[in-house]
């Protein structure tokens, strides 16, 4: 995310960016996040400033972003014998309520046990009251290819699956990077700064030259749930007192999440049937019938989280580091590390200010009120562009939601009434669309920029049909469709894998017969 | 230091808070938290739905219902039974799509696999689309 950051933000300053990301955009840590842009109640705590940065630049990002964006609001129930009782509860909300107008959000409300209950029936009985919290959802994949293409419209060059193996070095200067192309053709690129935006993958990157950068990264997991569970998103309290989150999007609901210290392969995390344990068992208590849901997949990722010895997990600062490595005698080489997605816009602004004080470009950051492609003007009513196009409304909606004000110029191509996927829904003429303009290569791009297979059947209807079109799209033979669709077949049984257990084996029998061959 | 600043001013925020409380009545604010979110679409279900939702949204999409309702390929109830049931928030747009829809839901509801109550469904699509 943060990488789509500065290069947008670069190019609007009139800089020549080139952007390379290894796998697909918002394939690492982005897309295992909680899918909020939050102000961080969290950290009042430990540090009001971060959480007034983070809920400020929360506001800009609402601005730029609306179609991206939806409100999130929370029930946080009270029960007995928690760590915090109500008056505390509403004390820490009744401060964060000063941050809230930053965010565009509304203050809390305070609730009687009979109250909550009568809002989100779903709530234990047990409890003895709660508040409410405001904050923003977001489809993080989206957000990352909204920078993307503003990036690209403003003359930088973005370039998905593509992988820095090397840094091109010059007597102790950075001066450009060698990197491996989706072809497997190798090749250079020299710039005047390169900026290191990897995430926890930082160190490593860092150490092309032969820089020590050291984060402290934790995985963290979430269920996703294929559908909104609750009226209401619900906070818990873990066994270990942790506070977790049951966030209901749009269309589905994300339970999690964990954060534990990661030492393994970043290139390859796992998530494992006991975090999936740990979380249902904290839910279970606030939510009782969360077990009757059957979950649809889990998602992954690793938090770049700065280095602090002697500290939980949980008490690690989100605050994030704009490191200039010509103090360590490297020049022409920027690091940002830290951080989280609700910043990620003021992130890449000091960094994007690093690299201009760098090459002495004098040029103001416009990020904070340059709308992201599809908010230059207002949406029609769904309901308009639906007939228009001979779409479902529903269709029309979720179109909207990723394109906004661009979502006709999606379905011009001819094929705008007949659905792919009927979870989502999602048109051909979209899913045709994302593979030829927003560089889309696989189905699990697809998944990324469009949704595809996003829903309760998970790819067992749709899979097919959508290698087919995106294959048209990218002169696929017909070999290299049905590989296609098993590797996304493949792919996502990772995630499905640990929730198996909870209801989930009838359906999988069912897909699996209806996908017969793309297992083997 | 940080911390402790924090810290600090949360203790003060919280005397504040408890001497509040002891010197106002407390007002009932889920009139006002139901008002302001109700164009957002939050709490769209009822109890007695709450107690059928985890059967209400079991659909897997397998087409089976959609083929025994002689529906396979439009885009109306029941083809389209999941979608609406999982974007319930976002429903009131949606009225015009289910207009005049008049499949046989009973046998539909048969043919489900996962015991969707596709007439239950309905129900609640048709009432939330109309707000």
């Amino acid at each position: 995310m943060t990488g789509a950051g500065v290069a947008r933000d670069l190019s609007l300053r009139g800089l020549s960016v080139l952007l390379l990301e290894k796998g697909d955009w918002g394939a690492g840590t982005t897309g295992g996040s909680s899918w909020m842009i939050h102000g961080g109640p969290r950290y009042l705590e430990f540090d009001w400033d971060t959480t007034r940065l983070s809920t400020q630049d929360a506001g800009y990002i609402v601005s730029i972003a609306r179609n991206l964006v939806y409100r999130v609001v929370f029930i946080i129930p009270v029960l007995p014998h928690d760590r915090n009782n109500i008056e505390r509860m509403e004390t820490a909300m009744e401060v964060y309520d000063r941050f809230q107008p930053l965010k565009k959000a509304h203050p809390h409300r305070r609730l009687t046990a009979e109250e909550a209950l009568e809002a989100e029936p779903g709530l234990t009985r047990e409890l003895i009251g709660a508040v409410t919290m405001e904050e923003w959802g977001v489809d993080p994949y989206r957000l990352v290819y909204a920078n993307v293409e503003d990036a690209v419209a403003h003359g930088a060059r973005a370039l998905n699956h593509t992988r820095v193996i090397d840094l091109v070095r010059d007597a102790g200067k950075v001066i450009g990077v060698r990197y491996r192309g989706s072809d497997g053709a190798i090749s250079e690129a020299r710039a005047r700064v390169v900026v290191n935006a990897t995430g926890p993958w930082s160190p490593q990157t860092s150490g092309l030259a032969g820089l020590n950068v050291q984060l402290r990264p934790a995985k963290g997991i979430h269920i996703v749930y294929p559908h909104r569970i609750s009226n209401f998103s619900i906070s818990a309290e873990s066994v270990d007192g942790r506070d977790l989150l049951m966030v209901s999007h749009a269309g589905f609901t994300l339970l999690g999440t964990t954060d534990d210290d990661f030492y393994g392969d970043l290139d390859s995390v796992d998530v494992l049937e006991d975090e999936v344990d740990y979380l249902l068992q904290a839910f279970e208590r606030v939510f009782p019938s969360i077990r009757d849901y059957r979950p649809v997949r889990t998602t992954t990722g690793v938090r770049p989280t700065l280095f602090k010895w002697r500290r939980y997990e949980d008490e690690l600062s989100r605050r994030f580091e704009v490191i200039d490595h010509a103090s360590e005698g490297v020049e022409g080489f920027v690091t940002i590390a830290g951080g989280k997605l609700s910043m990620y816009r003021l992130m890449a602004e000091q960094t994007s200010d690093a690299v201009c004080r760098k090459l002495g470009h004098q040029a103001p950051c416009t990020t904070a009120t340059t709308p992201l492609p599809g908010n230059e003007s207002e949406m029609e009513p769904a309901s308009e562009l639906a007939r228009r196009c001979a779409i479902p409304v529903l269709a029309a909606v979720k179109l909207q939601s990723r394109h906004g004000s661009r979502a006709e110029k999606v379905l011009d191509g001819g094929r705008a009434g007949r659905l792919v996927c009927r979870c989502e829904p999602m048109t051909e003429a979209e899913l045709a669309y994302s593979a030829h303009h927003e560089q889309v290569r696989s189905l699990a791009d697809a998944f990324r920029r469009v949704g595809l297979a996003a829903g309760p059947c998970a790819g067992a209807a749709c899979v097919l049909r959508a290698a087919e079109v995106i294959g048209a799209e990218l002169g696929w033979s017909a070999s290299q469709r049905f590989e296609a669709a098993r590797e996304f077949v493949r792919g996502a049984w990772l995630g499905r894998a640990p929730v198996m257990g909870q209801t989930g084996w009838a359906q999988e029998e069912l897909a699996q017969g209806a996908m017969r061959g793309l297992f083997n | 230091m940080g911390r402790t600043d924090s810290l600090a001013k949360l203790a003060l925020a919280y005397g504040v808070h408890l001497a509040r409380r002891r010197l106002t009545r407390p007002r009932s604010q889920l009139e006002e938290l139901l008002e302001t979110y109700a164009p957002d679409g939050i709490r769209a279900l009822k109890p007695a739905e709450r107690e059928l939702h985890p059967q209400l949204v079991g659909c897997i999409n397998c087409g089976l219902c959609a083929l025994a309702a002689g529906r396979i390929g439009k885009t109306r109830l029941p083809d389209l039974a999941s979608s609406y049931m999982r974007l319930y928030a976002r429903l009131r747009a949606a009225s015009s799509d289910i207009v005049g829809d008049e499949a046989d839901l009973e046998a539909a509801a048969a043919a489900c696999p996962v015991g969707v109550p596709l007439t239950e469904v309905a129900a609640i699509v048709r009432r939330m689309t109309v707000g």
